[in-house]
This record gives C-alpha cells, structure tokens and sequence, in this order.
C-alpha cells in the first residue's frame, strides 16, 4: 500500500552531521503531530460555536477529566488497555501491507474464550485459572483472525472483506452464548453470569483500583517493540511492508508472513476481549467491544507504522475518549465530536506529508 | 399470494441499498478509485436522509440531502487522492470515521433526546399501470416504491454509459491503464473526480432508503454492516454493474431469508440465521476468486508526472 504508512524510519546519516540532523528528524516526526492535534482542535472548535456551544469550556472538560481525578486517571488507563491492543492488531498486519478491519471480532470470540473458561473452572485457584483464561482469549482471536488468514493464503480472499465479515458474525455469536449458553437471566442486557474469582485480574491501590492489565500491557509493549526491532521475523515483516516486491525477490515468503501477522494481530485483539472480561466486566456482555475497531484503527494510522509511537497515541486518544463522556455533561456537546476531531487530526497529519516534501524540495 | 412470490416481492426492495451502494462504488472504481468509506457515508446518508424528511415532510428532497453530503465526502476523497495523491484506504477510512461521527452529531443536535422517536412516512407503493396487472412477474416486478425502478434504472444507466459509450470505453481504460488513457488525451483527474462524486452520492442515498423503506425512524446501528458487504459485492461483481445486479439479487435474499428464518422459528437459535448472510459471503468470496476481475489500478493513484506505470 503506502510508503509513508509503512516505511522504516530512515537511517540517520554519519559522519559530522549526525547530531543537528537527529535533531531534525525528531522535529520533523513531532511537529505534524503537534500541527494537526491543534489544527483538528480549532476547526471542531468552529463547529462546537457554530451549534452555539462554548469550545473552550468543551475542551477544557476533553483534556482534564483525565488528569483531574484518580477516577478519571484509572478510567483512562483502563480505555487505553483495549484502544493500544486493538491498534497492534491493526498495526502488526498493516506491517506486512494487510488491513485487518477485524479486531472487534477478534476481541469478542478472544472475550469468549476467556469467560468459557472463567466460567466452566470457576473453582480453579488464581494462579492457574487467570493464565488460562488471558491464554484463551489470546488463541481464540488468533484463531477468528486465523479464519482470515486462511481464506487470503489459500483461496485470496481480500482480508478486508473477510475480516470485517467475520466481526457481524462474532457479533451473533455472543450474543448466542449470553442468551443460550450461560445467561444472566438478571442482567436485563444480553451478558453472562459472572466468572470465578480466580479469573479476575488482581487491582492494584485503593478504590477505584487499577487492574493488572494494564501492567500487563505494558510488558507487552517492550515485547512487541523488541520482537519488531530485534527478530529476523519483524525485520522480514517491515522489509515486507515496506516493498513487497523488493522481499519476494530476496526470498521472504510473504503470503506466509501476511498470514502471521494477522494471526498475531488476532491474538493480541483477543487477549484484548480477555483483559476486558477480566479487568473490567467480570463477565462478557453485548456492547463490550464498545468502539475499540475504529479507535484501534485510528491509532494504528496514525502512528504511521511506528510500533513505538502506538502506546503514546493510543494514550492520547484514551484521554480524548474518556473527556468525551464528561463533555457531553458540562458543555452539552455530543461525544460524537470527538470521532469527528480524531478524524480531523488523521486527515490533517495525512496533509502534512505533502507541507513536508514541499518545504523539503524549497 | 404463495411462499416464492412473496419471498421475491420481499427481496427486490432489500437489492435498492446493496444496488444503489454497489453500483456507487463500481462507478467510482473503474476509474480506478477504491472507496472505503460506504459504511460511513451510509450511516450518514440515512441520518441526513432521514431528518432532512422528517423536517421538510418530503422524502424525495430527503434523498437528494443524502445524495449530496455524500457527495461532498467523495469529493474530499476525489481531491485527497488524485491532486494531493494520499492513500486511498488510508483517506477512506478517515471519511469513514468522520461521516460516522456527523451523523450522530447531526441527529443528536436535530433531534436530541426523545422517550418516543420521531417517524417519517415510509415510502409508498406505485404499482406501474399496466405492467403490474401481470400475473406473478408483475406482483414481483411491477408493485414497488419509485426508488426500486430508480436504483434498477440507474444500475442500467451506469452499464449502458459504461459498455455502449465512447466515453464509457475510455472511462474504463483509467481504472486498467490511466497513463494510457492520459496519453490518449483522457483527463484522469475529471474523470475520477465525478465518478468518486456521483458514486458516493449513490451510497448517501442506498442509507437513506433504510430509514425510508422499512422501519420510518432512525437508529444508530441500523445499516448494520452492509456498507461492507457492498464492498464484497463489488468484488463478487467483477466491477461489472450487471453482475453487480445479480450479486445483490443474492445478498438481499439472504437478508430476506435470515428475517423469515427467524420470524418462522425453524428450530435453530436465531442468531445462527442471523449469521447466514455473513457466512454465506465469506464461502462465496471464495469461490469468487476464480472469476471475479478487477480494475488493475484498482486503489492506485496516478501521478502523470512519475515515470513508472503508477
């Protein structure tokens, strides 16, 4: 697809020039994203006055909640768990220049498989339940993601298509085991019954507590980042993405890897749904999946094939996100103008490659 | 009136989303642009659709509002992709995000929150004289509301244009070979720009009719994916708009086919009949690979200034 989504951050020249030009390529990475946050910020602030509400008192309540209260710190910790893990698993295929426009699917069958075994070895002890169940939903979103990457390898089927084929039926799917399976009659909502205490992931400090999730997610962070850096495989994934042809004549075997990724880009999803069940519901239930897809997929874009920018973003949108809600109470501006900002800054970081080779070739 | 007639009868209103989308996207993507963003530009077209009916009290003009905000995105796309040559799935995607986030914006500040929701007429039948008097093939045919002769109308418009033209020719050879088509003296940019236009207005109206046809009020997960499989379709199609026709014939009945599965109670969990038309076109893509063709520069922009072919 694009060379600007998925090329390799260019090697820094030697020699004496090293340093200032360093510098200049960490401007030249910053400042787009600096540019279009606040160029995003103006024009849905002309659309906020434009519907006679007060921009200023409607950001101010989208950038502070987060950082007011320890609720709201935890509250966006918790939405950044699911956005960063859903932004992998659209980041890791897009390495290899494949759109998985599936995680929302493979968060749900990943939820799935860790409240099955939640709820059918409730009795286990923590130790042994809670692995099993983050393992399950690891593997069931790499087997839903897998169905994807079967139907590309073997029969070429446009992994657009399938993946988000695949997300309507995971969606029926849920809603057959939380109605049929094990429902809560109770919950007035399609949900499970809860699952055992063994599977829930431990909190940490006083309440609200945080969940061990996010600890987890941040190893995860270091592993991805190394894996990508430091293993032939990511090195073959990047070569992959950056110039398909270019690989194949050097004999990577890209359909193959294609397929990998998205496999890995479902089990991160996955465990994503499990971390979900886990950390924050206790259970699984219709709507979990909330909007983590299209968030995911704007991060994923937005870090422009940079695995190390993706938890910085993804944090940065948790915070947009979680703002949102308290918007809506104290300026009465809809929640919606927020996607519609996150849009914004998308298109205009998407414009900033053009300012940038036109200022280069001046 | 028996099960077949009634489950044909059924089944042609459900094609008028899927064919007017479909038939959008093919436009658009024989000149070589792929559009992404249907699920969106649907969502919103229903929104504006609906609530430009619901405050003029026409559905036709309601149609048109829908036709036109979506044409409005396709033009950011036409102008993003071919002047400013960024990625299509990339800038598709962003429209995709941006028109979802209009359309609840709109509704919610239009409408706000009500306890009953407002309605808008639905669309009424105009049987065709004459024509519709024919015994099953008019009940079936002839016994609908205007946008069904419409969308069929425009799908024969876009083929006749497409394979009885001039221009129809040299249309077509953008989307295989625009240096080529550049070369011969075809404007590439215009050509994309008003297909991308058009075609994305066809989508703002394929939304639009669900809030129109079925139910009179809107709901925010009310498309419910066929934005996507519009996608599918247009692969299914070959990029062909009468293949395109028969594809829809296929995906409207299954949806006609899950509904009645389920209103019936054929002894399975409903949401296994809900699952069938997303299953069935998975296991149909695959089949598809063997004949489905598509425009090579299907999502590729030109640069008439590089020197390679793209």
């Amino acid at each position: 697809m694009s060379d600007t989504l998925t090329a390799p951050p260019s090697a820094p020249p030697d020699g004496a020039s090293r340093r200032p030009s360093r510098l200049a390529e960490a401007l030249w990475l910053v400042v787009p994203y600096v540019v279009s946050v606040v160029l995003a910020f103006v024009v849905g602030g002309l659309v906020i006055a434009a519907i006679g509400r007060d921009p200023f008192a409607a950001f101010e309540s989208v950038l502070t909640t987060s950082f007011n209260t320890r609720f709201g710190t935890i509250e966006t910790l918790h939405k950044w768990v699911p956005v960063l893990l859903c932004a992998y698993a659209f980041a890791i295929p897009l390495a290899t220049g494949k759109f998985n426009i599936g995680a929302e699917g493979q968060l749900l069958v990943g939820a799935t498989g860790g409240v099955a075994l939640g709820i059918l070895w409730s009795d286990l002890p923590m130790v042994v339940l809670l692995p099993c169940v983050l393992v399950a939903g690891a593997l069931s979103g790499a087997v839903w993601a897998g169905i994807a990457a079967f139907l590309m390898t073997k029969f070429q089927v446009n992994e657009i298509l399938s993946t988000v084929v695949l997300n309507f039926i995971s969606f029926q799917l849920i809603d057959y085991v939380a109605s049929h399976v094990w429902p809560d009659r109770g919950a007035g909502h399609p949900a499970t019954t809860p699952v055992g205490d063994g599977a829930l992931l431990p909190g940490i400090g006083q309440a609200p507590p945080m969940h061990a999730g996010v600890l987890l997610t941040v190893v995860l962070v270091v592993v991805i980042a190394v894996f990508m850096r430091r293993t032939s495989t990511g090195f073959e994934m990047r070569a992959v993405g950056a110039n398909l042809r270019a690989a194949q004549v050097h004999g990577i075997r890209t359909s193959r890897l294609a397929g990998a990724g998205l496999v890995v880009g479902g089990a991160v999803a996955g465990l994503a749904g499990a971390i979900e069940v886990a950390g924050v519901h206790g259970k699984m239930l219709e709507g979990m999946q909330s909007n983590f897809l299209i968030l995911g997929i704007i991060v994923g874009l937005m870090a422009r094939g940079s695995m190390l920018a993706l938890p910085f973003i993804a944090f940065g949108i948790a915070v947009l996100e979680v703002g949102a809600g308290s918007m809506q109470r104290t300026a009465q501006v809809p929640v919606e103008m927020v996607l519609i900002i996150e849009a914004l800054i998308l298109l205009f970081l998407l414009l900033s490659d053009i300012a940038r080779a036109k200022l280069r070739r001046h | 009136m028996g099960e077949i007639t009634e489950f044909l009868t059924l089944m042609i209103p459900a094609m008028v989303p899927f064919l007017l989308a479909a038939q959008g996207t093919v436009l658009s993507g024989r000149a070589g642009v792929f559009n992404v963003s249907q699920e969106g530009l649907m969502v919103l077209g229903a929104a504006v659709g609906f609530l430009v009916s619901f405050k003029v009290g026409s559905n036709t003009v309601g149609m048109a509002a829908a036709f036109a905000i979506a044409g409005v995105f396709g033009l950011v796309l036409a102008y993003m992709t071919t002047q400013l040559r960024l990625d299509q799935f990339v800038v598709g995607l962003a429209l995709y995000f941006a028109a979802l986030g209009a359309a609840g914006l709109l509704y919610r500040e239009v409408i706000g929150v009500t306890l009953e929701p407002p309605l808008i007429p639905t669309l009424q039948d105009k049987p065709i004289p004459l024509l519709s008097d024919i015994p099953f093939v008019g009940e079936v045919l002839f016994d609908h509301d205007l946008v069904v002769y419409a969308a069929f109308l425009i799908s024969a418009a876009i083929y006749w244009f497409m394979y009885r033209t001039r221009s129809g020719l040299a249309f077509r050879s953008i989307g295989e070979n625009p240096k080529a088509a550049d070369s011969l003296g075809i404007n590439v940019t215009w050509a994309r720009t008003w297909s991308t236009v058009v075609g994305s207005g066809l989508v703002g109206m394929a939304g639009a009719y669900l809030p129109m046809v079925y139910t009179g009020l809107y709901t925010e997960g009310m498309v419910a994916g066929r934005g996507w499989l519009v996608i599918a379709l247009a692969f299914l199609g070959g990029w062909r708009p009468h293949l395109v026709v028969a594809g829809a014939a296929f995906f409207a009945g299954m949806e006609v086919l899950a509904l009645r599965a389920q209103v019936a109670g054929i002894g399975i969990p409903h949401q296994f009949v809900l699952m069938l038309p997303y299953v069935a076109t998975l296991l149909v893509m695959v089949f598809a690979f063997r004949w489905a063709r598509q425009p090579s520069f299907l999502g590729r922009n030109y640069d008439r200034e590089s020197r390679l072919v793209g």
